[in-house]
This record gives C-alpha cells, sequence and structure tokens, in this order.
C-alpha cells in the first residue's frame, strides 16, 4: 500500500514545526475560531451563500416544471445530475479514508489535517444527496426508497443498485458525522473551557457534552474511535465500490465491467485528496497553520495522488484492452466511440487531468511548489468530475440499437445546479472554519514529542491508539 | 457473450448506414450533432412570466421547507339520470361505418365508449380493409376531437346562428330559381357518395344551369384519363396482387399513399411468406424517382426521374413486343422507336422476359403522377399479358371521379367561369382549396371576388377566410352518408356521436337546394338506399349493412374492357425525354406519407410521425439525392430557394439516398397558415409551385442555396447498424442454402442463467414481427397512439429526442448511396423474460406478472429514476419529462382511452402488448367459464392495425397458436439474444427474391 | 454547603508527573480517583489499573443486531411479504442482499461504539463538582489534574490533601459537591 512506503520515508521530519508546546497548540487553533470574524469571510460567505440559494432555487423550478428542464433524452436518462452525485460522492471519500485507514496504518502525520478532511467529507456527501434525490422524476414519493410500510403495501427492490446506494451513501454519512463528532467533543470542551461570553459557554458546553477529560472517558473513547476507524475502513470502500455497482451491475456496454470498484475506490480517493488538498492550501495560507499543516503533510498527499491517479491510469488502460480481449463488438465500439466518437474532447480532458498532468509529482520540486499543488489539485478534480462524466454519458449515447443513438448537452439548469452545489458546499466550509476548531488540536497534542513520557513510545503508542 | 457477425462466411452483410452524413462522417456531421440542440432551445414551455416566477419562487420556499407537492385533478363524477340503451358503463361498444379518403370508403369499426369514438379499427368484412387500416383512418379519429374545429357558423367574419344562416340560405336558393342556378356553381372534393350523386342529379333538375365542379390535390383523374384512351371508358383499375408472380410498379408506391394500399400491401405480403410458404413466391420490381416504402421492399428497383418513366415504358412495350408478345398493330408501331432505349438494357429484357413467363400472373401499376398516356400504355400491356380479369380488374369510375377528369368539370372548368365573373354564387363543400388548388390559378383571390360564396369547411382555414358564409362541416363519425370503395362496393357512414358543434354534412348542405329533400342526413342516406335496394324487407337489410358496414351485393360487376390500340399508339405521339441537370432540375410533388395533402396537417399524431423513409417529423423538405446535394453543395438543413417558372420556394433539403438524381421531390400538404394550434406554419406549402399544367413532376426547376438553415427535428438521426445483427436478410438462395442463417447470425456460448428460472405456466404472451413484409408504413405507431393515450410532445422535444412513441420503426439502409437499398425493423418493448430493467428499479415499478409472463410498469409505483431506461438494451422506455397532458382541452380528453392510464409527469412507461386488452379477453373467458383464451382472441392494436399481417401476437406456451408455428421458424430469432434477455418478441428474417438473371 | 465533599483535585504540569502520580495514588490504595488530560496520555490506563474497556462488545453486539436484521428484512420483504417476480430473479436472491446487510452490519456497530462509549462514560453530563476549581479549565489546554473522589474509603480530606502535595501537585482544591 502506497501510505506504508510513505510513512517509512518520512520519519526524519518533525510533525509539527517551530517550537510547540501545548498550550501554543491550543492558541493557535482556538484564536482562529475565537479572532473577530475577518472582512474576507463575510466577502467569500456572501458569494458561497449567494450560490447556494440559486442551487435552491434552480432545485425548486426542477420540481415545479419537471426533469424536462434538464437537457436529458431517451436514450441518456442520467447526465450531470448523476456524474454531479458520483463526484461529491468521490470526493466525500478522503475525510474518513484519512481518519480511518490512515489512523489504522499509524500515520500520525494525518492528525492535523483529518479534521479539516472529515468536515470537508460530510459537506461533500451532503451535496452528493441533492442529485440522486432530485433526479427522480416523483420526488414526493422518493420516500418509497425506504423500507417503511406504505399504503401499496409494497417494499423496495433490494436487488437494485440503487437502493444499495441509498443505504450505502445513508450509512456513510451516518457514520462519517459521527466519527467526526466524536473526534471534535474534546476539542468543543476545549473551547467551552476557554469561551468569553455566555453564548459561546452554552453552545460548546452543549455540543461537548461536559467533557472533563477523565481518563476513565479518554480510556473507553480511544477504544470506541479505534474500532470506529476499524469500521469505517471497508464502509468507506464499500460505498464507492456500490456506486460503481450502479453501472456494473447493468448490461450496457461501458458500464457492464468488472473493474469498476477497484478502480472508482481508487478514482474517489484520487479525487478526495485533490480536494483536501485545495482547502488546505488555502486554509494554511489564511489561517496562519504552515507550523501544523507543514509541507511534510502537503507532500504526502501529493504522493498519494500520484499513486491513485497511476491506478486509475492504470484503469482506463485495461479497459480498452479488456474491451479488445472480449472480442466483444458492442465493448469494443463504446471505447473506441469514447476515445474518437462525439465525446472524444471530454475524454481527452479526462485522460489529461488524472493520468498525465499528476505524473508532475514525480519530481519533488513541484510536488513540494505549493502554487503547482494546487493548480493540479483543481485540474485533478477537473478530471475526475469528466471521469464520471464520460462513464455515464458516452455508454448511454450509443449503445446497442444505433437506431436510438443521441447527443446529450447539459440546460443551463443542470449548470447553475452544479455551480450552486459547490456553492452549498463552501458555505457549509465557510461556517466550519469560522466556528469548530479545523485541526484536532487533542490529537496534535498527543503527537508532540513532550506529549509521551514513555522511553519506546512507539509499542506503547500502538497500544494506546 | 460475444456476438460475432458472420459476414465473413458467406452471407452478404451489407455495411448499413443511416444517415448520409454518418456515411460520409463530415465534419459538417459532427458540428451539426453539436448545433443540434443550440443554447437557446431551453426546455422553458412558455418564456417566465411574472406569475410562473412567483409560483417558482413558491416551489422553492416549499422546498426550503421540505414540503413534497403533489398536485392531483378534481374529479366530477356524474351518473346517467337515466341509463341510456346497449351502454354498459365501462364496456366499449363497437360500431361499423366507412371512412370517405379523399373520395373513397375504407370499411372501419369503430371503438366507442359511452358514447365517445376513441379509436379507429379496420372492418374485416370490408374488401378494401381485411380488418386493417392505413395512417390516415388510424388518426382520422383525433380529427373528431381537434379544438380548432370552426363551432358556429360565420357571415362575414360574424358568427351567426344555424336557423339565421338556414333563412339566408333559403331566400338566396329561392332567388337562385328564378334563373334556372344561372351562376350558382359547386366545389367538392371527390365524392363517391350515392345519395350525393342521386341529390346533385335531382339538383340539375331543379336549377338546371347550376354547375358542379370536383377538385382533389392528388386524385385518379389520371388512372381514368388513361382508361379512356385505352377502353374509351371511365373506368379504375383494381389489382389482385396475391394472384402476381411478379409485379412492376411504375412510379406507384401502392404499399404507401396510393389508393387501395391496405388492400394491395396484403395482397402482397400473402406471397411474401403470409400464406405460410417458407420463402417469397413473388418478385416486386420497382421504378422510381423518389425512395417510396414501395421501393424499399422490392426485389429490383431502378432509380428513375418521374419524367423518364414514360419513356420506360414505352422502351419496355418495345421490348415485349421484340419477345414476341402480341400489341395491337397501331400501338406496335408507336412503340418501334423506343427498341433503341437509355436504359439499362439487361434490367429491361429480364423485366420483360419475367413478365412474358408469368402471362396473366403479373401487374403492372403506374403510379397516380404519371400520365394518361402511361397509364393507357400500362392497361395495354396488361391486357395484351392476358393479366385483365386476372390479376387486373376495371371497376366504373363513380361520377365524381370522371368528372375530376374532365376539364370542364374540374377545377380548371370553375376557374375559366371565375375569371370571365359567371359566378355569381360558389358553394364549396370540403376540400380546401384556398390552399391546395395549383398557384397559377390564383383561385383565393378569385374566390374573393364571387358575390355569394358558401363554404362548407371544418376549419376557419385559408378557403374558409376567403368566402362570405361558412358553415361548420360535420366529421365523418358524427354524419349520416355512404360511400364507394375502390371497386364500387358502397359502405353507408353512420355517425358514433351527436355532432360536437350545430354542423352540417355536405347531404345536408346540399339538400337545401333541393325541392322537397329532408334537410335530415340520416333521411336522405334511408331513402337513397329505399330507392336503390327497393322496400321489400328493406328494413332488415338496412339494419344489416348498418351491422356490417358493408353492403353486399350491389358492387358493379367488372367492367368488360376493349383495347382500342389506336387511340394509345395516338397518346404516344413521339415526345422527348427531358434532360435533366442541375440547370434544369426535375421538380416531383409527392402525397405525404403523414400530413396526405394537407387536410392531416393540425393532426397532432400525423405531424409527429416520422416519416416512413426520411423520419423526418413536423416538416416537410426538398429531398434530393446525395449526389445532387454535393453539386449544389448544400447540407441536411440548408434552405434552398427554388425556382419553378415564375415561383420560387425557400425551404431546407434533405439528402436522400436511392433517389433519381436531380430530382427535387416536395411533399404536398405543408407551410399551412390558418390550419390551427397543430399544423399553422409547420412545413413549407409545396402548392405554391405548383402549376396546373404539370400538377405532379416537370422539368425546368432551378434550385439555388440561400445561406440560411433549418433545424429539422428527425426521430431517428443518429448511428449506422455499424455491421451489428440487427435486422437479418438474406436472398432467397442464401436463405435455401442456410435455412439457420437467421439462428447462426451471432456466435454465442450456451445462454443459461446462474439462477434458477422461474416457471412460466398457462398462457403466456409473446409476438412475432415478420420482417420480411413489414413495410414500415408506420400505421402501427398511430394506432399505438390512439390506443394507449401516448401524448404529442411537439417539434423541439423530439429534436432533444423525447418523442413518446411506444413504437418505433429503426430504418436503415445498406449499400451505397446510389443504389441503397432500407430495411425497416419495428422496435417496441421486448418483454424480456429476465428483463434488465426490473432488477436495477429500487422501488419495484416495473416487475413481472406471473400469468402472461409480462413486464408490467407501475406508473403508480415509478418515482422516475430512469434506472430502467438506462439498462434497456432496446431503448423502448419513454420517460415523462413533463406534464405532456396538462394543457389538454375538454374536447381533446374525449378521445382518450379510458381503459389506460394517462401517465402523469416524472413516470416511466412503454408498451405493454395492449395489457388492458388481454385483460379485457381474460375477463370475458373468466365470465364464459372457459379454461384458456382462444388463439386470435387478443390482438394488440399495433398487430389489428397492420395491413401487411406482419406483427402475430399469442400464447407461446400453445404450440398450436399462429405465434408459436412462426416462432418455429428456421428465420425467427430474437434480437440481442446473446445478452440472455429472452425477449418474448422475436423477429422472422427479411428474404429478398432477387431475379437470377440480375443478380 | 461546605459540610458535603466531593473530593480534591490536584494540578500537574506534565505528563510525566501525571503518570507518576497515578501510579503514586493506586499504590496507596486509591481506587476512586481519576486523571483529568488535555489529549489521552499514555501507560496511564496501566497506572490506574483499569480494566479493559467493554465498547468491543457493544460493538460486537450492534454488528451482529444490523447484519441479522438487515437480512432478514430483505428476506421477508422480496420473499415472504410481498413476493415479485424481478428480472427472472430467485424471491431471496441473497446475492442481492449482501451489500444492505453489509451496510446495516456497520451502522449498527458504529452506534454502538459511539452511543455506548458516551453511555459507558456517562455522557453527557453537564454538570460536574470538578468544574468549579478554578483552574480546571486549563485540563482541556496544558494542564493535567489528579482528583480523588470522597467516596474512595481511604479519603480523609487532611491526609489526602498532604498525600497530593506530598507527589507534587499544585493547586489543590477541595472540591465540594
Amino acid at each position: 500500500m502506497s501510505q506504508e512506503s510513505a510513512v517509512s520515508a518520512l520519519e526524519p521530519a518533525p510533525l509539527v514545526e517551530g517550537p510547540q508546546d501545548f498550550n501554543t497548540i491550543t492558541e493557535k487553533v482556538c484564536s482562529i475560531v475565537e479572532a473577530p470574524t475577518p472582512l474576507a469571510w463575510y466577502v467569500f460567505f456572501a458569494i458561497a451563500s449567494g450560490c447556494a440559494s440559486m442551487l435552491l432555487f434552480m432545485l425548486g423550478y426542477l420540481v415545479w416544471t419537471g426533469i424536462g428542464v434538464w437537457g436529458l433524452n431517451n436514450p441518456i436518462g442520467w447526465g450531470w445530475d448523476i456524474t454531479n452525485f458520483v463526484f461529491w460522492i468521490g470526493i466525500g471519500h478522503a475525510g474518513t479514508l484519512i481518519s480511518a485507514i490512515l489512523f489504522l496504518f499509524r500515520q500520525k502525520w494525518r492528525t492535523s489535517i483529518n479534521r479539516a478532511a472529515e468536515a470537508m467529507t460530510l459537506f461533500a456527501v451532503a451535496c452528493a444527496l441533492i442529485f440522486p434525490g432530485f433526479h427522480v422524476g416523483r420526488i414526493w414519493v422518493a420516500y418509497w426508497m425506504a423500507p417503511i410500510p406504505n399504503q401499496m403495501g409494497m417494499w423496495p427492490n433490494f436487488r437494485s443498485p440503487l437502493l444499495w446506494d441509498v443505504f450505502a451513501v445513508s450509512t456513510y454519512g451516518t457514520v462519517s458525522l459521527l466519527f467526526w463528532y466524536v473526534g471534535l467533543v474534546p476539542d468543543v470542551a476545549t473551547l467551552r473551557d476557554r469561551a468569553t461570553s455566555r453564548i459561546r459557554a452554552m453552545v460548546y458546553g452543549a455540543l461537548a457534552l461536559g467533557w472533563r477529560g477523565s481518563n476513565r472517558h479518554w480510556h473507553n473513547y480511544e477504544k470506541a474511535y479505534m474500532l470506529l476507524a476499524g469500521l469505517s475502513t471497508p464502509l468507506v470502500l464499500s460505498v464507492h465500490t456500490i456506486v460503481s455497482f450502479d453501472f456494473a451491475v447493468s448490461v450496457i456496454p461501458g458500464w457492464h465491467t468488472t473493474i469498476f470498484p477497484p478502480y472508482f475506490v481508487a478514482g474517489a480517493i484520487f479525487s478526495g485528496f485533490a480536494m483536501v488538498l485545495t482547502l488546505l492550501v488555502l486554509c494554511r495560507q489564511f489561517f496562519g497553520l504552515k507550523e501544523l499543516i507543514t509541507m511534510r503533510h502537503l507532500e504526502n498527499m501529493n504522493k498519494i495522488m500520484l499513486a491513485t491517479g497511476s491506478m486509475v491510469g492504470y484503469a482506463y488502460a485495461m479497459e480498452f484492452f479488456i474491451a479488445w480481449y472480449s472480442a466483444n463488438p458492442y465493448e469494443k465500439f463504446v471505447f473506441i466511440n469514447r476515445a474518437f466518437g462525439d465525446y472524444s474532447w471530454a475524454y481527452w480532458t479526462m485522460v489529461t487531468c488524472n493520468v498525465i498532468i499528476p505524473q508532475l509529482f514525480w519530481f519533488r520540486s513541484l510536488r513540494t511548489s505549493i502554487p503547482v499543488m494546487f493548480v493540479i489539485s483543481i485540474l485533478i478534480n477537473v478530471g475526475m468530475w469528466f471521469e464520471r462524466f464520460v462513464i455515464i454519458a458516452t455508454s448511454l449515447h450509443r449503445d446497442f440499437l444505433p437506431s436510438s443513438w443521441a447527443y446529450y448537452t447539459p440546460t443551463w439548469v443542470e449548470m447553475c445546479t452544479f455551480i450552486g452545489s459547490f456553492g452549498l458546499f463552501f458555505m457549509l466550509f465557510l461556517l466550519f472554519v469560522r466556528f469548530l476548531p479545523m485541526v484536532a488540536i487533542a490529537e496534535v497534542k498527543g503527537v508532540l514529542p513532550t506529549a509521551n513520557p514513555h522511553p519506546d513510545h512507539r509499542e506503547l503508542h500502538a497500544e494506546a491508539h | 457473450m460475444s456476438p460475432v457477425n458472420k459476414s465473413e462466411h458467406g452471407l452478404s452483410r451489407r455495411n448499413y448506414w443511416r444517415s448520409l452524413e454518418q456515411l460520409e462522417n463530415s465534419p459538417e456531421f459532427q458540428r451539426w450533432a453539436q448545433a443540434e440542440f443550440p443554447e437557446g432551445l431551453s426546455e422553458v414551455i412558455s418564456p417566465v412570466t411574472r406569475r410562473s416566477f412567483l409560483s417558482l419562487m413558491g416551489a422553492s420556499m416549499a422546498l426550503a421547507g421540505l414540503s413534497g407537492c403533489i398536485r392531483r385533478p378534481e374529479e366530477h363524477i356524474l351518473p346517467y339520470s337515466k341509463a341510456p340503451e346497449d351502454i354498459i358503463p365501462g364496456i366499449p361498444n363497437f360500431y361499423a361505418t366507412a371512412y370517405p379518403h379523399s373520395g373513397f370508403g375504407v370499411g372501419v369499426v369503430v371503438e366507442s365508449h359511452e358514447g365517445r369514438p376513441t379509436k379507429i379499427e379496420g372492418n374485416p368484412q370490408h374488401p378494401f380493409s381485411l380488418g386493417a387500416t392505413d395512417v390516415f383512418t388510424q388518426a382520422s379519429v383525433l380529427n373528431l376531437y381537434d379544438p380548432d374545429r370552426l363551432t358556429s357558423y360565420v357571415s362575414g367574419g360574424q358568427a351567426i346562428t344555424r336557423s339565421a344562416f338556414v333563412d339566408q340560405l333559403r331566400s338566396k336558393v329561392s332567388e337562385l330559381k328564378t334563373r334556372q342556378g344561372a351562376g350558382l356553381r359547386f366545389l367538392s372534393g371527390l365524392s363517391t357518395s350515392p345519395t350525393l350523386e342521386a341529390l346533385s342529379a335531382q339538383l340539375s333538375q331543379s336549377l338546371p344551369q347550376a354547375v358542379w365542379h370536383t377538385y382533389e390535390p392528388v386524385s385518379l383523374e389520371n388512372a381514368v384519363a388513361g382508361g379512356h384512351l385505352a377502353f374509351g371508358q371511365a373506368v379504375i383499375p383494381t389489382y389482385q396482387l396475391d394472384k402476381a408472380d411478379v409485379i412492376l410498379a411504375l412510379d406507384c408506391d401502392f404499399m404507401g399513399t396510393e389508393p387501395g394500399s391496405v388492400l394491395y400491401g396484403r395482397q402482397w405480403s400473402r406471397r411474401r411468406g403470409n400464406d405460410g410458404a417458407s420463402t417469397p413466391t413473388n418478385r416486386l420490381y420497382a421504378v422510381e424517382g423518389i425512395f417510396s416504402i414501395t421501393g424499399a421492399m422490392a426485389d429490383h428497383r431502378l432509380r428513375l426521374p418521374s419524367s423518364h418513366v414514360d419513356g420506360f415504358i414505352r422502351a419496355l412495350g418495345a421490348q415485349l413486343s421484340s419477345q414476341g408478345l402480341s400489341l395491337p398493330s397501331e400501338l406496335q408501331m408507336a412503340l418501334e422507336p423506343h427498341r433503341t432505349h437509355p436504359f439499362d438494357a439487361r434490367w429491361v429484357s429480364a423485366l420483360s422476359a419475367e413478365l412474358l413467363a408469368a402471362r396473366g400472373k403479373s401487374v403492372i401499376m403506374v403510379g397516380s403522377a404519371q400520365p394518361a398516356s402511361v397509364h393507357a400504355l400500362a392497361h395495354a400491356l396488361n391486357a395484351s399479358l392476358e393479366n385483365v380479369g386476372q390479376s387486373v380488374q376495371y371497376s366504373p369510375a363513380p361520377i365524381g371521379v370522371a368528372s375530376v377528369a374532365n376539364p370542364d368539370t374540374g377545377l380548371t372548368g370553375l376557374v375559366a367561369a371565375l375569371r370571365q365573373n359567371q359566378v355569381e354564387t360558389l358553394v364549396i363543400l370540403g376540400g380546401n382549396p384556398g390552399y391546395d388548388a395549383p398557384a397559377d390559378l390564383e383561385l383565393a383571390t378569385l374566390i374573393k371576388n364571387v358575390p355569394t360564396s358558401i363554404r362548407l369547411g371544418s376549419h376557419q382555414d385559408e378557403t374558409a377566410l376567403a368566402c362570405k358564409l361558412v358553415v361548420p362541416q360535420s366529421h365523418y363519425l358524427e354524419m349520416w352518408s355512404d360511400v364507394r370503395a375502390l371497386d364500387g362496393t358502397a359502405s353507408i357512414v353512420q355517425p358514433l356521436i351527436e355532432p360536437l358543434y350545430d354542423s352540417m354534412s355536405e347531404l345536408e348542405l346540399l339538400s337545401h337546394f333541393v325541392d322537397g329533400a329532408s334537410n335530415r342526413g340520416y333521411e336522405l342516406v334511408r331513402a337513397q338506399w329505399q330507392t336503390a335496394l327497393g322496400t321489400l324487407d328493406f328494413e332488415k337489410r338496412w339494419r344489416r349493412m348498418l351491422h356490417e358496414g358493408v353492403i353486399a351485393d350491389v358492387a358493379a360487376p367488372p367492367v368488360q374492357v376493349v383495347l382500342n390500340g389506336a387511340s394509345i399508339g395516338a397518346g404516344l405521339a413521339q415526345k422527348e425525354m427531358p434532360q435533366l441537370s442541375l440547370q434544369n432540375l426535375e421538380l416531383r410533388f409527392v402525397t405525404d406519407a403523414r400530413v396526405f395533402d394537407g387536410r392531416f396537417a393540425n393532426n397532432g399524431w400525423l405531424q409527429e410521425l416520422p416519416d416512413p423513409m426520411t423520419k423526418l417529423t413536423w416538416d416537410n423538405a426538398a429531398l434530393i439525392s446525395p449526389r445532387t446535394a454535393r453539386e449544389l453543395a448544400v447540407k441536411r438543413g440548408d434552405m434552398v430557394s427554388l425556382k419553378y417558372r415564375d415561383r420560387t420556394l425557400e425551404m431546407p433539403v434533405w439528402p436522400m439516398p436511392g433517389m433519381a438524381d436531380y430530382v427535387v421531390a416536395v411533399s404536398l400538404g405543408y407551410g399551412r397558415t390558418h390550419s390551427g394550434r397543430i399544423g399553422t406554419g409547420t412545413g413549407f406549402n409545396a402548392y405554391l409551385l405548383r402549376d396546373s399544367s404539370a400538377p405532379y413532376f416537370d422539368a425546368g426547376l432551378v434550385s439555388t442555396r440561400t445561406g440560411g438553415t433549418h433545424l429539422l427535428a428527425t426521430s431517428q438521426e443518429h448511428g449506422s447498424m455499424e455491421n451489428r445483427p440487427l435486422v437479418l436478410e438474406a436472398t432467397v438462395d442464401e436463405y435455401q442454402k442456410n435455412p439457420r442463417f437467421a439462428q447462426e447470425a451471432v456466435e454465442h456460448p450456451p445462454l443459461r442463467s446462474v439462477f434458477t428460472e422461474h416457471e412460466y405456466v398457462g398462457q403466456q404472451w409473446g409476438m412475432t414481427i415478420n420482417l420480411n413484409v413489414c413495410t414500415g408504413c408506420s400505421t402501427c405507431v398511430v394506432a399505438c397512439q390512439a390506443e394507449n393515450n401516448i401524448p404529442v410532445v411537439g417539434k423541439e422535444r423530439v429534436l432533444r429526442g423525447r418523442e413518446m412513441h411506444w413504437i418505433r420503426i429503426d430504418r436503415y439502409f445498406a449499400g451505397d448511396e446510389e443504389t441503397a437499398e432500407a430495411v425497416q425493423q419495428p422496435m417496441m418493448c421486448q418483454q424480456c423474460q429476465n428483463a434488465p430493467c426490473e432488477p436495477v428499479c429500487p422501488v419495484a415499478a416495473t416487475v413481472h406478472s406471473r400469468d402472461g409472463g409480462l413486464n408490467d410498469m407501475v406508473y403508480n409505483r415509478c418515482i422516475g429514476t430512469r434506472y430502467c431506461s438506462n439498462n434497456c438494451p432496446f431503448k423502448v422506455r419513454r420517460f415523462n419529462f413533463f406534464n405532456y397532458h396538462e394543457d389538454f382541452t375538454e374536447i381533446e380528453k374525449m378521445q382518450q382511452n379510458p381503459d389506460v392510464t394517462v401517465r402523469m409527469r416524472g413516470v416511466m412507461e412503454k408498451c405493454t402488448y395492449c395489457l388492458q386488452r388481454i385483460n379485457s379477453a381474460r375477463r370475458q373467458m373468466k365470465l364464459s367459464g372457459a379454461a384458456r383464451i382462444p388463439d386470435g382472441t387478443i390482438t394488440p392494436a399495433c398487430a389489428q392495425a397492420c395491413p401487411v399481417d406482419a406483427i402475430v401476437f399469442g400464447d407461446v406456451n400453445d404450440p398450436e397458436s399462429r405465434v408459436s408455428r412462426l416462432k418455429a421458424r428456421d428465420m425467427n430469432y430474437a434480437l440481442l439474444a446473446e445478452l440472455n434477455v429472452k425477449p418474448r418478441t422475436s423477429y422472422l428474417a427479411r428474404l429478398r427474391n432477387p431475379n437470377p438473371e440480375l443478380g | 454547603m461546605a459540610d458535603k465533599i466531593f473530593g480534591i483535585l490536584a494540578e500537574f504540569k506534565t505528563p510525566a508527573s501525571i503518570l507518576d502520580a497515578a501510579g503514586r495514588a493506586y499504590a496507596e490504595g486509591f481506587r476512586q480517583f481519576d486523571c483529568h488530560t488535555p489529549f489521552p496520555v499514555h501507560g496511564l490506563d496501566r497506572a490506574m489499573g483499569l480494566a479493559a474497556s467493554k465498547v468491543p462488545w457493544l460493538v460486537l453486539g450492534g454488528g451482529l443486531t444490523g447484519g441479522s436484521c438487515g437480512l432478514l428484512l430483505q428476506w421477508w420483504t422480496s420473499a415472504v411479504s410481498y413476493p415479485l417476480i424481478i428480472g427472472g430473479k430467485p424471491l431471496f436472491s441473497y446475492q442481492a442482499f449482501v451489500p444492505v446487510t453489509f451496510e446495516l452490519t456497520i451502522l449498527l456497530a458504529s452506534f454502538g461504539a459511539v452511543f455506548g462509549m458516551f453511555a459507558l462514560n456517562r455522557l453527557p453530563m453537564f454538570y460536574h463538582p470538578i468544574f468549579r476549581a478554578p483552574t480546571f479549565h486549563r485540563a482541556t489546554d496544558d494542564r493535567f489534574f489528579l482528583s480523588i473522589e470522597a467516596k474512595d474509603p481511604r479519603f480523609d480530606v487532611a491526609r489526602t490533601r498532604q498525600f497530593l502535595e506530598a507527589i507534587g501537585g499544585e493547586n489543590i482544591t477541595v472540591l465540594e459537591a
């Protein structure tokens, strides 16, 4: 696993830079929340919430008028809607991955970034849920997808990948929320104890649940946290696997593919890390967290992107090989059509952004250059959006019977909806950085050299976590 | 599964392609594909008004409050105060009547729900229906509920009451009597109604000076004139194609727009394997300039401009006589010079050899567009080939038809009179001459100058606007009348419903001009037949003919004809074939396969029906051959200005493979200016180029590109068959070499499911579609639309690819663009036993039924994820992107079939095998206590309407059922069988029967 | 009411000192005592002689319930309550029921972990006497506290205070209940 190799290479550099003690860390993180709101925040928040309200208006228009306000047609029943869904869900994978998998792999460097990453996960999942929710023709009966008794005495069809999605994504959302909240409790307690105004004391006090750092609590807490990590790991892998089933389980050439689960998971990690990077580069710039979120963190993430990006590239190649090897004319056609058909522009955008550009990360100088990695991380997100679009649209627009072939272009409604979802995402993220500690204070303290009185800390650390 | 098509291994698999741009795969095509949906073309139904903006805001707010909104219409149910006789609520009644289509009757049986006629079906008793119909007959019921119909009498633009009108009329008539009806002219569409004939006869007594003119934009006048030339009498040829081994169709689309197509298609199909024979036993030669569905079904097709068909038949005649066919001497001499001809000599000699070999068992058919001389020569050749009395018969032409042919009583006679201001009162019965008269006559303006003009019409249309008095015309389902079929068979037209508006029929209006005539259609018709049949137990016979829809044993016996070689020879006076070129194109006027001559322009079903060959909807275009297009440097959708004589018309071009070069074919009936909400402004009005001297085709057209373009909506644009084994076909030889070619077309591992599959016991429904006879005429599409309340979505949504037809007819081209062949494949839900659509639905809205084993779509359960459609390999599911029934008027709602759910927006729909019909049969079975539904009891709308009997439905578990026997045939194959979806619908591969000489 | 005492709280500066203090307190025979640290100090559990956590059992229970109920739900709804033929698959097509079963297992197991943990910790508990201590707010920042509760049999205000001073506790506070 790439993370493993990452570790060994990483031992020397310190996890936290500069002269730090417990209090400076507390100060650094809490001051962001306690200091008066910077003007820039208001500006960004205004823009973000503006887009978010546009999203609301677009969805209202959709529900009022009909799915026809989108550009979908007969062969192409899914377009930007499901593309955006998979896109956001993919992004939503980094948080839990960093929190859970890196935790299990003892990647202590995760501590300064996991909080923000988890928050991002939740917001991404929230954005993702909008699309499957609203893409249905009759949203007012969408609750039929839940196994609750209704007037028809009917139950959902548990054979449908779409229903698996409902369970997978809702479970994922719930567990991620719990995971995030459990991590937050001690830090919220810190904010509570530092609160100067009554209202803050009340709110943070309520959120902290009366946490008092009791070691008898830490005892259960750490056990629970570890188990939660253990549970989230298969969960995070299962979610994108199941999302990939939406396509892999079908009979449509270009969808009916066994490589999809690993391919989708790799893609999810890929896009998730890209989005985390985009956000953290901004945060550490704005909130002066350079000592906590160090170049080492960023570099590690870039390495992971390089690795997962190459996996995705491998998957692209393998799809073509299998198409040729299967000797199935329909399969062959779909892939040739992807690369050279009406949608080739989308395909090559995808390949460029996802496979070619990340190769720049082989060079340490580029890997450690903030502007470079920032641009690349954005390009990767563009590329990953196109990956989902290519998979969905190109497979549908030309399948078995040429007579039903068609072309699909989105309407302004779809575009505004997508932009709106970004508005919602950033609005939530801005609220998060404003009111909650975006670095896991307690955890970072735990990885300070002074934090561990024992000589051979590796073994004990292992036991404790 | 790896389908490998076996083309390498012996079978002639052509490279199929759908559209020329595709074939060329030109960058223009790519751009066109991109430009197909420009940004402007958003799906906003109407520009967002302030009101809708507010409602939108409301919705957004509602969303913000997370409250779902369900808008259900309020229902009002009214009971009968007194239950009418023999109407059981919920059980439809069926009545026989006849549909007069451009004069000739098609016997129909009309389904009526609580007094509302909802669906037209063929009348098996009627010789020109045999239980089937054409598209026009199917769609005719929609005209009854056309919301744009004229609802009141109009005088000088003001609405008046019926009585007021009748008073005006009475005074007018009495005034006319004083001068023997001088200055009174009637102009009517072609009518073969005996009652009308009788009335007009009486009219000539009461108003002797009155003159009756008849005009049909497209009719049999040439055939009748040809009969005159050949036999010296007014006759109409009728054919018995099932008796013919060799059929030559000269510019004659006898399966499509020519009169009698339903019967002729059926007769032809009997010899293509429908009679149980494994291979076709007839051979069809087609000579035509446009690519018609008849041409597509031909075994041999010769591309020839219509203006060269004359030359061709002369050459054929010469060839025949040289090969020993004895012709009248004058004729033989007239044909001598044509022994040398520019046509494919091999083709002509092979054809004439076959015709001679099949004496008495061959037919030469000539299209209505061809001049009298060609018809006359065809009559002569048929007679000399001893076909008359065998495969060709002659029946007396009704007075109406004869008068169309005669210039004095035709339109030209009237125009002459109008120009000399000899017309004081003009009565226009039906038709729409103000729109469809040849442009050079300028009829509309002439009519305006007539002091008194009375117009009987169903719409405030182009003609009505030129007239002083307008009378709303009854739809044929609202009136009493009678009509003859091509062969003279008479039927009573009986109403299914009281006139929706206070309208009149032709007979009723005419009766006001005749002394002592009753003004009620019923009495007029009844009286007519009482005199015709005598009073002897008339009541019984009357009831019988109403019940059967056909009047037995009153059809005139076939006319015995005697060839008049001299006059035919005279008709063949030496004349040069026009040399066509870019500067001298041939302009060909085509009867439109959808709106006919324009009378169906306001019929949504037909406007949205894809043309069988071009797949074009909501428009007509100038069809040209690909080569001509290249030479003119135009692409699909480019606007050209067509200059013919001193008139010009701008319209978009549509390159059409298989067309003769230098021919520009424009279909009539579009570009209506006053047709109604549907038809107004669709397409381009070809009548503006039409000249009375050359109504069907003429050389001398010049086409120049204007630089503009027009967005043409076609239902099936992209793709080609890509060498995929979809429509399987072979020649008879190939089939005899390998009878299992269809099953072996795809190589795949044994189809086994990982699961133990369900046992489908009892009656299990399935279908076969015989590609060997399917002409692609699209009657099934309209029948399905009428039966299943399928909405019309409009041009913009067709452009978006959202048409709702449950049946799609896939048309693929084969061969190169010049000698293109075409195949047709009806595609609807295949009712897969292992349906891929079912497992993917999260709410189990589409599931399998145990009895019947069909793939049921549960509209009420559907939440609209569209996953089923994505996972359908045949892409036959249709999604309601909007609430298409939202703005239905009360009148339009009356057409809806109460047995079929009207789908709301957001739900998926698809072909159900007409489940409502299956269930009613099942109910009857249970009531009668029978064990099973007998084979043939259930007929889905598509199968019921099919003129060529290509669609067969039945119980696949019963080895004796017709469908099982067809599925047992070796040319039976299931599409995409390699997916192991086990479709219940299977196809019978197509066999071509080429002449070995030409092979 | 000064008579009712909850316990005594002592403050320490470093993780090492609290670890040492906890060990001493345990050795002294105290059992009803607790440490309050801004982050989990490793080895403290052992020093305090804490028994293994019960959380894993709750997780196991949650997981088993989730899995079995999930499978049962799918079997009953598709094979018993409303059997439908779908895509030619068996009524109980367990292959297709794996994902939902798995997800429900995870979901309920996580509930077991989180809500189980809070339950075992008696949280939420918004009032606690220890919050009264003047410097205790630093327990979530950079200070480490040892509290010995009055209900411990060996507790005695004076002696316990001396003991805490002896092991280097600062700002020793007597907590009123």
